[in-house]
């Protein structure tokens, strides 16, 4: 047995035995509250076992160990629906970020570590009513105070805002210069007088975004991450670091077991619906494309454990995944004809049909949208042009509205 | 084996790519279109010259021990210069039949030839419609082959070929020689692949598998086979996108490039989206020879690159306009080859039912 087979085979044994307590029955009838109070547990579980910031350093309390182990783990703990969520943006973009960019070391490490003992949740705040993905055509303002800062703007579609301790924001901090020029990195504290946070109900009936206003926000300038107006490197490196976090082949969607297993229980025509060619061909092709996510992934991971830089193939995860989920619920849903009405809207998306579905439209938004995806590798990988720019060069202030 | 190429692997990419680079233009790959029977011998006596024949044969027999890997570098650069003869993959399928269900006698007979290329073997194992089928349209009696193989790739010039057949009342595998056998050319629109019917009368033939044992061999190569062939159509594919992407960025219309439209850019990095799939999926299939899910590896490595290849070779010529379905540019080349190999080692549907199988553990 190589050593990730035995990695392997010790953390699925833990998180057997984290079922009962953390497992999708046990946290079935909870109020959000109630389950992100299991969750702090859950997640201090986790730390306590040594399966929290598993490739992270040791002196920031990771394990030190590789992104294979990593990946290995998140495989075995996805199969079970805990409620790790709530900790994914947290741990996924801001807290790597602040170990890379934050400057007082001993501030970082007590939030690095708290985070990962679930103590603390960490938010993003990037996406603005007028730029989400003109990202760097975001509106809110940092101006000079004093030895800080004063925030003053909004923020939008903010995951697990209300639930945030800190966050990482990219406020304007120079509106004379070309918009990307003009940018600076924060942290914040979001529970700092004049933020205020406003949770939004999506499609699917969930509030886990929101919207965050800063109303003369003060923060001294030891939160800066970047250098004045070096704010957009940053946020650039947090999307990075999310292009290989975000990566599910299911799409954040159901397994594929799952819609093999409808497929094995449903009658179509008088047969099992498995037998049905069309319903094969579908399995079929979302397994070829699944499996084909999971190779670049596993590459990628590969390269990075061997020092190497990965290729830019991880950036179709999100869009190619999510787009075939959508697709695949439909079927689901078509399949079971007159008996797919149903829905639970505290369904895990991860495991209903229903929910998958009525939730893709914002998995295909989230975190790029399929047509900035395209963009981004049609311009930056294959050298097409880019779309017509009339902001190009232009001062913020000067842009056209 | 490691999923990421190795240096030695990296070098046997660069190196193939640059020698056919080097020794295959498109105006010699036209004129193959229009007559039946030739095939690119330029490219075989590459092949034979920098060792590919032997690349993934045992030492033992002449060849130099390396794999599907190794093999599957080559074959994708053979896809991207439209170059690959048939034998690429017949003559490596045959090879590898013999070598593991074959007696010593027949490895000793067999494989050295097939190591150096002198020998040109084909896999006859569909009829029709079906890949593989239930019941064999080849009969074996007595050591002797009758009855018809349809659509034998390279078929027209091989010296032996690896033989699906009825025992009669069981599944045998054989491998015969063709030096007496009736070849019916096809007409076929991708010529240079050499398809051919093969009518057995009385053929002598050796025995390799009997029984149940032997669907299960004639799977396994196919599946190997697959895996090679998948690695060319991603070739292929990536070629077409690449073309897609120098054309959109060079041709001009309503004042800028076309590939500054989203309408031709977004269908270039969907092309994208296609190749990336089916090259990991290769690359995974390949590493994972000898192990149990190799031929659910090969299944997805063959259907993604099949959806790869038509994709890139349809969106390729639409974003050349008219220019693109012209005899003066050739890129009809890469959309017959993609045809003729989706066609060849079991088609889409077939390899979709092989992976529907065995995710669910049983037959529709």
């Amino acid at each position: 047995m190589s050593d990730l087979d035995a990695y392997r085979t010790k953390a699925a044994a833990w998180l057997e035995s984290m079922v009962p307590t953390y497992g999708k029955e046990a946290r079935k009838g909870l109020s959000v509250e109630e389950d992100l109070a299991i969750a702090r547990q859950y997640q201090r579980a986790k730390f306590d076992a040594g399966y929290a910031g598993i490739n992270w350093p040791t002196e920031y309390g990771g394990q030190g160990l590789g992104h294979l182990e990593k990946v290995t783990f998140d495989g075995e703990e996805m199969k079970h629906g805990f409620p790790s969520f709530y900790f994914g943006i947290s741990l996924g973009m801001p807290i790597p970020v602040l170990m890379q960019f934050g400057s007082d070391k001993e501030f970082v490490k007590e939030r690095v570590l708290k985070a990962l003992k679930g103590e603390e949740i960490w938010c993003q705040l990037f996406s603005e009513p007028s730029g989400g993905s003109d990202l760097a055509g975001l509106r809110t303002k940092a101006e000079a105070d004093g030895n800080g800062w004063r925030i003053n703007g909004q923020k939008i579609w903010t995951s697990w805002a209300q639930y945030s301790d800190y966050g990482v924001i990219v406020v304007r901090t120079d509106p004379n210069v070309p918009k990307h020029k003009g940018l600076t990195y924060f942290w914040v504290d979001m529970k700092a007088p004049g933020v205020t946070v406003r949770p939004i109900k999506l499609v699917g009936g969930d509030s886990h975004v929101n919207e965050v206003f800063f109303d003369d926000v003060k923060i001294s300038d030891d939160h800066r991450m970047s250098p004045v107006g070096g704010g957009f490197a940053v946020a650039i490196a947090t999307l990075m670091i999310e292009r290989y976090v975000a990566t599910d082949s299911a799409g954040f969607g159901p397994h594929l077991d799952l819609f093999v297993d409808l497929a094995k229980d449903t009658e179509l025509n008088g047969k099992p619906a498995i037998e049905d060619g069309r319903i094969r061909q579908q399995i079929a092709r979302n397994y070829a494309m699944r499996s084909g996510l999971q190779s670049i992934t596993a590459r990628a991971m590969a390269m990075m454990q061997a020092g190497m830089v990965p290729g830019p193939e991880g950036s179709l995860n999100k869009l190619v995944a999510v787009r075939s989920r959508q697709k695949l619920s439909e079927l689901a849903i078509d399949l079971q004809g007159s008996g797919g009405f149903a829905y639970d809207d505290h369904a895990s998306q991860k495991e209903n049909w229903t929910s998958s579905w009525i939730n893709a439209p914002t998995g295909r938004i989230a975190g790029g949208s399929d047509e900035t995806l395209l963009n981004t590798i049609a311009e930056k990988i294959l050298g097409l042009p880019q779309d017509h720019r009339p902001d190009k060069g232009v001062p913020f202030n000067q842009i056209p509205a | 084996m490691s999923i990421l190429y190795d240096e030695g692997q990296q070098a046997i990419a660069t190196e193939s790519r640059r020698v056919l680079e080097a020794r295959v233009n498109k105006d010699e790959l036209l004129p193959l279109l229009e007559v039946t029977g030739k095939y690119h011998d330029g490219f075989w006596n590459t092949a034979k010259e920098q060792g590919w024949t032997a690349l993934a044969l045992p030492e033992a027999y002449g060849g130099l021990d390396l794999g599907l890997v190794e093999l599957g570098l080559i074959a994708h650069q053979a896809g991207r210069s439209l170059s690959g003869a048939p034998f690429l993959t017949g003559s490596f399928g045959a090879a590898k039949a013999i070598e593991l269900y074959g007696s010593d006698e027949q490895k000793a007979k067999y494989l050295p030839g097939l190591a150096s290329g002198e020998t040109i073997g084909a896999v006859a194992f569909a009829s029709g419609s079906n890949a593989l089928p239930t019941l064999p349209s080849v009969t074996l009696t007595d050591n002797r082959l009758d009855g018809t193989s349809t659509g034998v790739a390279g078929g027209l010039a091989a010296d032996i070929a690896v033989v699906y057949a009825n025992g009669p009342g069981m599944p045998v595998l054989v491998v015969a020689d063709l030096t007496n056998v009736a070849r019916n050319a096809i007409d076929s629109f991708d010529n240079s692949r050499l398809y051919a019917d093969l009518g057995f009368a009385g053929t002598p033939a050796e025995t390799l598998v009997v029984g149940g044992a032997a669907r299960d061999a004639a799977l396994h190569v196919l599946a190997l086979q697959a895996v090679i062939t998948a690695h060319e159509q991603t070739g292929g594919a990536e070629a077409m996108m690449e073309i897609a992407r120098d054309y959109a960025v060079t041709r001009r219309a309503f004042g800028q490039v076309i590939g500054a439209f989203q309408s031709i850019k977004h269908r270039i990095a969907e092309l994208y989206g296609f190749v990336e799939l089916a090259r990991a999926n290769c690359i995974h299939a390949a590493s994972r020879e000898g192990q149990a899910d190799f031929v659910t590896a090969a299944a997805a490595a063959r259907i993604s690159a099949t959806e790869a290849y038509d994709s890139a070779s349809r969106d390729c010529v639409q974003i050349h306009g008219g220019m693109g379905v012209t005899w003066e540019l050739g890129l009809h080349l890469h959309t017959r080859r993609a045809r003729s190999l989706a066609i060849e080692q079991g088609n889409l549907l077939f390899w979709e039912d092989v992976l529907v199988d065995r995710l669910t553990g049983e037959a529709a």
